[in-house]
């Protein structure tokens, strides 16, 4: 069982800190009314969370910080203080606390912050509220990409005739371990091929990924009208063109809306050109979640399976809203 | 302005919808050895007859048809045009490596008559590559060595 100690000299406090921990968290919590009855508990081994308070009798929470160092008591220690001061802020986090939460304290900021720093795991039972999408926005997103892809598809009934079942796109925020898990799949499934390709336009930064099954290859290469015998070099090429074509209309819808245009970078294979492994174990990655629009696309007639996932990074989204604002007054 | 099209480092060619050659840059003037006098509204595919013309024209016409980019990576194709190394004497590659984006040019009726080809040269990054990989199987193979012998 984890254990979580409040250390605060109020009482009011200490129950308020306590109440605020998420409901479906399994632990035992202990308290302690100044900084050296908090060294006593952790002695014991209750608490490898601390919840620090800053101001207290006896022992404040800058000394107990130290002698956390000194006596290195193994424990992770968020200070929970009403004293925001930057230069406060500063100190806690040189004398080792792991992070600074305002008092009064709020359930949300305290899950975000437990989630952040791995003690808690990511949202397993329903996402906590901070981290949906303001249905307008969602809203929004979903009907520009719905107009990009009828235009996509209509280009590529006219084109390649074929007809796109267009799907309803899916918009959500996700977290870095999300896309692992999805990356992970590709890795784990060798009958998918997954091409990336960077996009980048004023403000707006983002990637798409375009995620074939390998079963797809035969009808691609009928659609684009291939006749000659193909190695794997070539159904390689043919895959990266097919995701071109997929990518690029989608895109060109979507610029076209937001009245930008995108530069893309060359595309590379997923697991080939680069190790999918290699993404994957950089677990120090400098985003921590990104506006994901996934859809998936199916060709009448074929056997063509495609999922196209575009991620745009927190900050294109304030662009974006920009510049999709006369569209949000709308809703 | 005219200066910044002859001196930057990127093959830039525009070719119309029967592919003549329209604008022909100071690098691809260098590596290609041919003169923009000689190549203006010359087919391109007869300039460089190893271009495979099918392929080509299936390659580029997304670009005219649908307004979006094509690309061609030196991991698929090492190069389109066979250009020598930029460094012949203390380079190892004995040609230089290609990523080529195919971009289309929208007039002002909105239509697109032509497409226009950069060339980027990454040969450093090819042979960088290449090494990396050798190293990476050379260490596998002493790996298994040292397994064996235990």
């Amino acid at each position: 069982m984890y254990s979580v100690l409040v250390c605060d000299d109020s009482l009011v406090a200490r129950k308020q800190v306590a109440k605020c921990l998420p409901q479906d968290w399994q632990v035992a919590v202990h308290f302690a009314k100044n900084g050296s009855e908090a060294l006593n508990s952790l002695q014991q081994g209750k608490g490898q969370l601390l919840l620090l308070d800053l101001n207290m009798p006896v022992m404040d929470g800058y000394e107990t910080l130290k002698a956390i160092k000194e006596q290195r008591l193994d424990t992770k220690t968020i200070v929970i203080s009403g004293d925001i001061q930057p230069e406060a802020f500063e100190r806690v986090t040189q004398l080792g606390a792991i992070d600074f939460i305002r008092k009064p304290v709020n359930p949300e900021t305290l899950k975000q912050v437990l989630v952040s720093h791995q003690i808690l795991a990511g949202d397993e039972s329903g996402n906590t509220d901070t981290y949906e999408l303001d249905p307008d926005i969602r809203d929004c997103y979903q009907e520009i990409t719905n107009i990009a892809m009828g235009q996509a598809g209509d280009h590529l009934a006219r084109i390649m005739n074929v007809f796109v079942r267009l799907p309803i796109p899916n918009v959500n925020l996700i977290e870095v371990s999300e896309l692992h898990m999805m990356l992970s799949d590709i890795e784990s499934h060798e009958q998918v091929t997954a091409v990336c390709q960077g996009f980048l336009g004023p403000g707006i930064r983002g990637e798409a990924i375009c995620i074939l099954s390998d079963s797809s290859f035969e009808d691609v290469a009928k659609i684009l009208d291939i006749q000659e015998d193909v190695d794997d070099q070539v159904q390689l090429e043919l895959l990266m063109d097919a995701a071109s074509i997929l990518i690029g209309t989608c895109l060109t819808g979507l610029a076209g809306q937001m009245d930008v245009n995108f530069s893309q970078g060359h595309p590379v294979v997923l697991g080939q050109h680069r190790a999918i492994t290699d993404i994957i174990g950089m677990n120090r990655l400098k985003w921590r979640r990104t506006l994901a629009i996934e859809l998936s696309y199916g060709l009448e007639g074929y056997n063509v399976q495609c999922d196209l996932i575009l991620l745009f990074t927190e900050d294109s989204m304030i662009t974006m809203n920009k510049k999709l604002s006369h569209l949000l007054e709308d809703f | 302005m005219m200066d910044m099209l002859q001196t930057v480092d990127v093959g830039i060619v525009v070719l119309d919808r029967e592919f003549k050659v329209k604008v022909w840059n100071g690098f691809m003037e260098s590596h290609s050895g041919m003169l923009p006098s000689e190549v203006r509204d010359k087919s391109f595919l007869s300039l460089f007859p190893h271009i495979d013309p099918q392929w080509f024209a299936k390659k580029s016409r997304p670009v005219f048809e649908l307004k979006t980019r094509a690309f061609m990576t030196w991991e698929q194709r090492p190069y389109l045009l066979k250009f020598p190394n930029y460094r012949p004497i203390t380079g190892n590659e004995q040609f230089m490596y290609q990523n080529i984006t195919l971009s289309p040019l929208t007039s002002a009726n909105g239509k697109v008559e032509y497409l226009s080809m950069m060339i980027y040269d990454v040969t450093d990054i090819a042979a960088g590559k290449k090494q990396l990989e050798a190293l990476q199987v050379l260490r596998s193979e002493e790996e298994e060595q040292t397994n064996r012998q235990r």
